[in-house]
């Protein structure tokens, strides 16, 4: 099996103060192999976010590493980790993912913009993505005409739709009812099956762990149990 | 073209806010443009009074004369210069004048006055005596029966001395060669009215004048105008340099009181310009950098996803320079129609206002590329500055934080 990403002793502390120091993430090592489909749980507090970020190459670590395909994303930084973010990494938050002034298309659209895929590959990759997500017909809808639901499911879509390496999502389904939080998360395992893309998120919530084929337990800040299922 | 949509609907998403701005924009700039019209066109019509009135726009003397009259400060060969001056493309025409103050007599009473002899012809085509007129006709430079040369007189001359058209006026002076001269005239025009600036000139013929000083064919002042409003500077220049002997000066330097009052009161304006122009800015700033700030989450996951930060910035410098040149058509699309109202109809004073020494009753506009391309390019340059920082700050924006931010 090969690792997508995987880190070496990573840590990630806050404040300078010994006393007072916050240790979000420490000596964390971990391989996620391709096709993965991972939960991080863990009590609030215990360093679900902060390890995400730093594998998505949105926060920088203390210490220790974080390759993504050979590239240690520590050593990055300005348009150089921006570019590398865009290519390899999509990224679904809690809430509040989408741009309001764009439509759900062309926030699906967006990230192709960015890297310059042509006209037609875009139309055809969004078509394609509304469809998978379930959505068809309301792409030329904005945010805040579509469902709590729907507007995750535009997340995914987004975060999947420039085929990246892996897919990082902290509690998408937290601002869900539980109903919702289920249905997201099965088509999240559905895409994962059939795309065979890695999917690495957190959550509290037991119902939605027990989809995930590998829990990494945190707590303060360091791995407490990973176990496959 | 992303970032161009992107600008136009963040515009468009706080439309009261923006409209706000706008208004302070726009506002700002139809101020600036109709206090620049204004300016320039009160200046202009200053200038284009005193130009046409006498001045003319360059004007060529002996030595010092604008400065320390002398009747001996003569232009000795008045008709070769004519003639270098006849044939000159940037010249439509020129007058020659010579000046005396006399003491004016009729039957009953005296006055002073201020004697011009001007080349009645060239006159008539170079400054607009022959339309000051109020009584009368424009003189030759005949004799009349009884060998007296004709007048005009100002009004004020013809109200102190109790005469009218038709009747005697004897004027007494000093000539150039140290005699007394005396003469006697027939008024046969009456120029302006009792507060005009002519009121107490007596314009005889050149020949007549010549004569009276016993100044042979020499002249004072000769005053010249030109095709091109703007050309005054350069072609006295180039003219100064054909005639080296001569002092040749600009209507600014003739008028130098007036020119520099002017350009105190144009800086003046652009200060005026300026506060208003930094009045606005303070309000735009406060509206782009709450912009930015409220929209912390947003430019953290545009940044999360992928975008660079120089791209983020522009997106706020995008935003600002839209809403500016949206602002800017608006104000044009009013103060354009306004400006060509006051700058053709324009409107009348309620009290009369002295314009560096000349007073106007009638205001009119200018209407100019100078006049809205300024405060425009101004406004496009501090809407870009102001843009700046705030998308610096958005740039800098660190998703981690953004996203725990709310
Ligand atoms: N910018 C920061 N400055 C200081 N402390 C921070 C910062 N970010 C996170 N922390 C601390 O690091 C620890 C881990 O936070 P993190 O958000 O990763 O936990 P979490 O598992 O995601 O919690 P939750 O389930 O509530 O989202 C917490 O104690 C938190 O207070
Ligand atoms: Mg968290």
């Amino acid at each position: 099996m090969t690792a997508v990403i995987s880190t070496f002793e990573v840590c990630r502390y806050f404040g300078d103060d010994q006393e007072t120091m916050v240790k979000a993430v420490d000596r964390v090592s971990i391989e996620i192999e391709r096709g993965e489909f991972t939960a991080i749980v863990g009590p609030s507090g215990s360093g679900k976010t902060t390890l995400l970020h730093l594998l998505g190459g949105l926060d920088n670590p203390t210490s220790g590493s974080v390759e993504l395909s050979g590239a240690n994303i520590a050593d990055m930084s300005g348009a150089t980790l921006s570019d590398f973010r865009r290519d390899h990494i999509g990224f679904i938050f809690q809430a509040y993912n989408l741009i309001p002034v764009f439509s759900a298309e062309e926030n699906i659209e967006y990230i192709m913009l960015l890297q310059g895929v042509d006209a037609s590959e875009r139309k055809r990759r969004v078509a394609d993505m509304l469809q998978q997500i379930g959505l068809e017909g309301l792409g030329n809808r904005r945010p805040n005409k579509l469902s709590g639901g729907q507007q995750q499911r535009v997340a995914i879509a987004r975060a999947m739709v420039s085929h990246p390496q892996i897919i990082l999502a902290d509690e998408p389904t937290a601002n869900l009812d539980s109903k919702n939080g289920i249905a997201l998360l099965d088509l999240m395992k559905e895409l994962n099956q059939q795309s065979k893309m890695t999917f690495v998120f957190s959550t509290h919530d037991e119902k939605i762990m027990s989809r995930a084929s590998r829990l990494i337990h945190m707590h303060d800040g360091e791995i407490e149990l990973d176990e496959l299922r | 073209m992303l970032l161009l949509k992107l600008a136009f609907r963040n515009i468009f998403r706080q439309r009261r806010r923006s409209l706000l701005t706008a208004l302070s924009l726009g506002g700002g700039y139809i101020l600036c443009v109709f206090s620049f019209s204004l300016s320039e066109g009160s200046y202009n019509s200053a200038i284009s009074f005193f130009i046409l009135d006498h001045t003319g726009h360059i004007q060529i003397h002996q030595d010092d004369y604008l400065l320390r009259p002398k009747i001996h400060k003569t232009i000795d060969d008045p008709q070769g210069l004519s003639e270098l001056l006849d044939a000159n493309d940037e010249i439509i025409s020129h007058t020659l004048r010579v000046f005396a103050p006399a003491i004016a007599y009729s039957d009953t009473d005296n006055a002073p006055a201020r004697v011009i002899g001007v080349a009645l012809e060239r006159e008539r085509s170079t400054s607009t005596l022959a339309v000051k007129i109020s009584a009368g006709v424009y003189i030759d430079d005949t004799l009349d029966a009884e060998g007296y040369y004709s007048a005009m007189i100002g009004a004020g001359i013809a109200n102190n001395l109790n005469i009218g058209l038709d009747d005697e006026l004897i004027l007494i002076s000093q000539g150039a060669d140290g005699s007394i001269a005396n003469d006697i005239y027939i008024v046969r025009a009456i120029v302006g009215d009792r507060t005009s600036p002519d009121r107490a000139t007596v314009f005889l013929p050149l020949i007549a004048a010549q004569e009276f000083l016993s100044m042979y064919d020499s002249v004072h002042e000769i005053s010249i105008l030109l095709q091109d409003d703007g050309a005054a500077r350069s072609v006295a220049t180039s003219l100064q340099e054909q005639l080296p002997e001569l002092s040749v000066a600009p209507w600014q330097v003739v008028e130098s009181t007036f020119y520099q009052s002017m350009q105190t009161d144009k800086q003046g304006n652009v200060f005026f310009m300026g506060f208003i122009i930094f009045i606005v800015f303070i309000g735009v700033l406060n509206t782009v950098l709450m912009s930015v700030l409220e929209r912390t989450r947003e430019f953290g996951v545009l940044k999360a996803i992928g975008s660079r930060p120089f791209k983020i910035a522009l997106m706020i410098t995008c935003e600002t320079s839209l809403l500016a040149s949206l602002s800017l058509i608006a104000g044009l699309l009013v103060s354009v129609p306004f400006t060509a109202w006051f700058t053709s109809v324009g409107f009348e004073l309620a009290e009369p206002m002295d314009i560096g020494g000349i007073v106007m009753s009638h205001m009119t506009g200018e209407m100019s590329l100078y006049v809205f391309a300024t405060p425009l390019l101004l406004i496009i340059f501090f809407a870009i500055t102001i843009s700046i920082p705030a998308g610096i700050r958005a740039a800098r924006i660190s998703p981690t934080e953004a996203m725990r931010s709310h």
